[in-house]
């Protein structure tokens, strides 16, 4: 097996994007990771998106895409994992070069969400759930969540400022992110007092509606030469499914597909999650965060959101966890966010993050999960 | 109307909405003043119609029948969800009985005794042996017609059987009554019924409840001394009185099956629900009359005697007083989001 | 979604999952491989009408549809044999329920396609 390195990454602001449309947002972000390797030609396009169906009457992503970046003839083809669709966009070109069949491949992840109204938006994030047994009763995907949420603070007694420790981190460490949708503190009396939603979730337990894409250019170790930039190794990739519905699940507070898809990724790498000393997890909704963190062995059952609360998972001086905001800060284009989550990875392990670099990091772990972590992709990426 | 075979009946059920609208607040809204006739009326919740109630008064029924298979049902009832897809199959489905006739009976308030009639004659004359007779109803009144103080939601279900040690009342007499005599109507694509206010009383109710129990009477040799229990159709809580003394009962004859000053006039459920809360209390040996009415119009009426088998038989009923007892109040505006007045 | 919901009507109507011939297991909704087991031996069995909550919620911004019903409480039952069903509890309040609450099925309706369009029944749950 060969080598896999990201070559370059570009990404839109992540926000309402009234006067772009998916295809055009597609192009920004494609022509931006383009530049940065300007001699590789990509073999293969593979485009992460979890439901332009629904908000753009828009399937056929891969050849829509290729032909907008002027790339007509591209081999082009749409990956879907609900929110998981960028992680396993990228995972599919990982295993494409790494097997050897080609040596550069364009990653797309790209959301539009804006075009819809909310009630068109909840049930688009819905279709990641049963149609017959979840969306038929008007279950939305955050009311699940929010069930979620509820066991998960009575099952090991977290508080309302527990739960509220993600999204103040995640919101602290957007202000400095140009590319994040709310660049702005909020306060654990922010939280606690903003709009409940689905209770106990408020509106600053979950992450934004926005439109996004993100690209990278991902090749192999026999083209890398060509790449002027610093490289990023993706040292492995893997995902894990759950049982689909969470309630169909022995124990619901388990993030089985993170457990298992986090331990072969780190099986495949050759490392141990302690040697992972930058973070980008799933922060979709509060508790969610708090789940994987427990589900990737940082945190003890139970503990995730507490850790949290008391830094542990803090840019400066815990383990650097989603320093451009993560879902919640930077915003969340569904199936644009693995790439993001990723792409944002590239930029810490390079020393290109700016005002959000988080110090001497080298070993990035990204976790992206689609549905209740039915779906769950991770990478393992190494600071070549 | 008399049958080949002795019917009965199996098992009975009542479905009553949680919420109540108190008329005072109708009156708040609309007319000024106290109270209307009735103190509340139930209001069905915004997801219950028809089918809902019809199927849970049916389950009721069937839970204390303890029959295994249906030959028939029939749901009596003005408020269709559907103009053109029957209540009866939805019912049908929800039990699981599907070797049965199944149609949708219309007749305003009468349409459940009707079908009560009905099936006794099926299971009468042997062509079924088990039968269920639905009367359930989402009654809708125009917003500030005086209508609207009494029209009520709820849902009775009668399972009929060939009479048996298992039978906890047998039909002994039944006769209807009909002429044409528009005094509430609603046409095709309208909302909600009109009706033509005091001639709704001598020439219609009146005239066909005393009409229709008079050829009970004289059809078999009855009387109102006969009776523990008398049973009326109630548009509101004074016709039942004012008829059943005309036709000689006496207060408390009808004071156990007169339910409309608690929950409204629930229409096709209205009789058949105040014959439940008689047969809660009934004894072994007690007659009962039940007698309809339905506008446009007609009256049906039934003598029954209540069998050994009810004190057994209702361990399993859902009794009408607890449904009555167990409810949320709620105001106009909540009222009017539940039906659907204002927003569709 | 007019022919889906014909497909499923025994399943909304009637709570009627399915039940491993191989190992009794049952499941809610139907499986096609039994998750204990492994067995594809599945017949359709008739599930308990009563359970408790597990977890619920009182949403407050629904899905297209659902707007009239806004707020909606919804509950993960667990039946009386283990599974666990997702549902609309109705006729209470988020103040009056509780982890642990006993419930039972009732016949509501769940959705209509605007006045024109189809009616979808199936069950809900209220507090026993």
């Amino acid at each position: 097996m060969r080598r896999v390195y990201v070559a370059s990454v570009g990404y839109t602001t992540v926000g309402d994007h009234w006067n772009k449309s998916i295809l055009d947002l597609a192009v920004e972000s494609g022509f931006k990771a383009l530049a940065g390797a300007a001699k590789i030609k990509p073999e293969q396009l593979v485009v992460g998106n979890m439901f332009s169906g629904l908000s753009s009457r828009q399937e056929h992503l891969g050849a829509l895409v290729a032909n907008g970046l002027g790339l007509t003839g591209l081999p082009a083809f749409k990956v879907e994992a609900a929110c998981a669709s960028g992680g396993m966009a990228s995972l599919t070109a990982f295993n494409m070069i790494r097997s050897g069949q080609i040596d550069s491949a364009l990653v797309l992840g790209v959301e539009k969400m804006r075009d819809l109204d909310p009630g068109e938006i909840s049930q688009a994030l819905c279709t990641a759930e049963s149609a017959e047994y979840t969306q038929f009763f008007g279950a939305s995907f955050v009311s699940l969540n929010a069930m979620l949420a509820r066991l998960y603070m009575y099952e090991f007694d977290v508080t309302r400022a527990d739960l509220s420790a993600f999204p103040v981190i995640a919101h602290r460490n957007a202000v400095h992110a140009p590319h994040a949708q709310f660049r702005k503190e909020i306060s654990y009396e922010d939280v606690a007092r903003s709009m409940i939603i689905s209770d106990p979730l408020r509106l600053l337990d979950c992450a934004p509606v926005g439109d996004g894409a993100a690209a990278m250019l991902l090749v192999s170790e026999d083209v890398a030469g060509d790449v002027n930039g610093p490289l990023v190794e993706i040292a492995s990739a893997e995902s894990a499914t759950n049982r689909f519905s969470f309630y169909e699940r022995d124990d619901m507070l388990d993030f089985a597909a993170t457990k298992l898809a986090a331990h072969k990724a780190l099986k495949s790498s050759g490392l141990s999650i302690s040697d992972v000393d930058y973070l980008e997890v799933h922060d979709a909704f509060s508790a969610v965060a708090s789940l994987s963190v427990e589900a990737l062995g940082l945190s003890k059952r139970g503990q995730g959101a507490r850790d949290a609360r008391e830094g542990k998972y803090d840019c400066d001086g815990g383990l650097a966890t989603n320093c451009f905001g993560g879902l919640k800060g930077r915003g969340h284009p569904v199936g644009a966010t693995g790439i993001y989550q990723i792409a944002e990875t590239y930029l810490q392990l390079t020393g290109k993050a700016g005002e959000n670099q988080a110090k001497d990091v080298s070993v990035g772990l990204a976790q992206n999960i689609g549905g209740v972590d039915t779906t769950a992709v991770v990478h393992v990426l190494k600071r070549n | 109307m008399k049958t080949h075979y002795d019917v009965g009946i199996a098992g009975y059920g009542v479905y009553l909405p949680l919420y109540r609208l108190p008329t005072t607040e109708i009156a708040r809204v609309w007319k000024g003043g106290g109270a209307g006739p009735n103190k509340e009326k139930a209001v069905a919740s915004i997801d219950e119609d028809s089918s809902t109630m019809a199927v849970e008064a049916a389950r009721r029924a069937m839970d204390m029948a303890e029959v295994s298979r249906l030959g028939a049902i029939f749901v009596g009832t003005e408020s269709k969800p559907y103009a053109v897809k029957p209540t009866s199959t939805i019912v049908a489905q929800a039990l699981g009985q599907h070797f049965v006739l199944a149609s949708d009976m219309e007749f305003a308030c009468k349409a459940a005794t009707e079908a009560i009639q009905v099936i006794r004659g099926l299971v009468g004359s042997g062509m079924i042996q088990n039968g269920l007779a639905i009367g359930v109803d989402t009654a809708q009144g125009r917003p500030g017609d005086d209508l609207e103080f009494t029209t009520g939601s709820g849902a009775a279900a009668y399972v009929l059987s060939r009479s048996s040690p298992e039978t906890l009342a047998t039909v002994e007499a039944g006769v209807s009554y009909v002429t044409d005599t528009g005094d509430f109507w609603r046409r095709q694509n309208e909302k909600y019924p009109r009706h033509l206010s005091r001639f709704t009383g001598e020439p219609a109710y009146f005239h066909h409840v005393e009409t229709s129990v008079k050829q009970l009477f004289e059809a078999y040799g009855l009387k109102a001394s006969d009776f523990t229990y008398a049973v009326f159709h109630q548009p509101n809580p004074r016709f039942p009185v004012e008829v059943a003394h005309r036709l000689g009962f006496k207060a408390e004859q009808i004071k156990t099956g007169l339910l409309n000053p608690m929950i409204g006039n629930t229409y096709s459920a209205s009789s058949p629900m105040g014959l439940a809360a008689v047969l809660d209390e009934a004894k072994p040996g007690d007659r009962v009359m039940i007698a309809s009415f339905g506008s446009g119009a007609g009256s049906d009426a039934f003598a029954l005697r209540v069998t050994d088998a009810i004190e057994k038989k209702r361990k399993k009923a859902v009794k009408v007083a607890d449904l009555i007892s167990k409810n949320t109040k709620i105001d106009y505006a909540t009222y009017a989001k539940f039906r659907g007045k204002f927003t569709k | 979604m007019s022919i889906s919901y014909w497909r499923l009507k025994d399943r909304y109507y009637r709570l009627i999952g399915v039940s491993c011939e191989d190992c009794k297991s049952e499941f809610f909704p139907p499986v096609h491989v039994c998750r204990r087991c492994g067995s594809r031996k599945l017949v359709d069995r008739d599930m308990p009408r009563t359970g408790k909550i597990v977890t619920y919620t009182e949403l407050r911004e629904t899905l297209a549809g659902f707007e009239d019903q806004e707020p909606m409480l919804l509950c993960i039952v667990q039946l009386e044999n283990g599974v666990k069903v997702l549902g609309q509890i109705v006729d209470t309040t988020v103040e009056n329920l509780s982890i642990g609450d006993k419930v039972k099925a009732v016949f509501r309706k769940i959705q209509e396609h605007g006045s024109s369009g189809q009616i979808f029944y199936g069950y809900k749950f209220v507090k026993a």
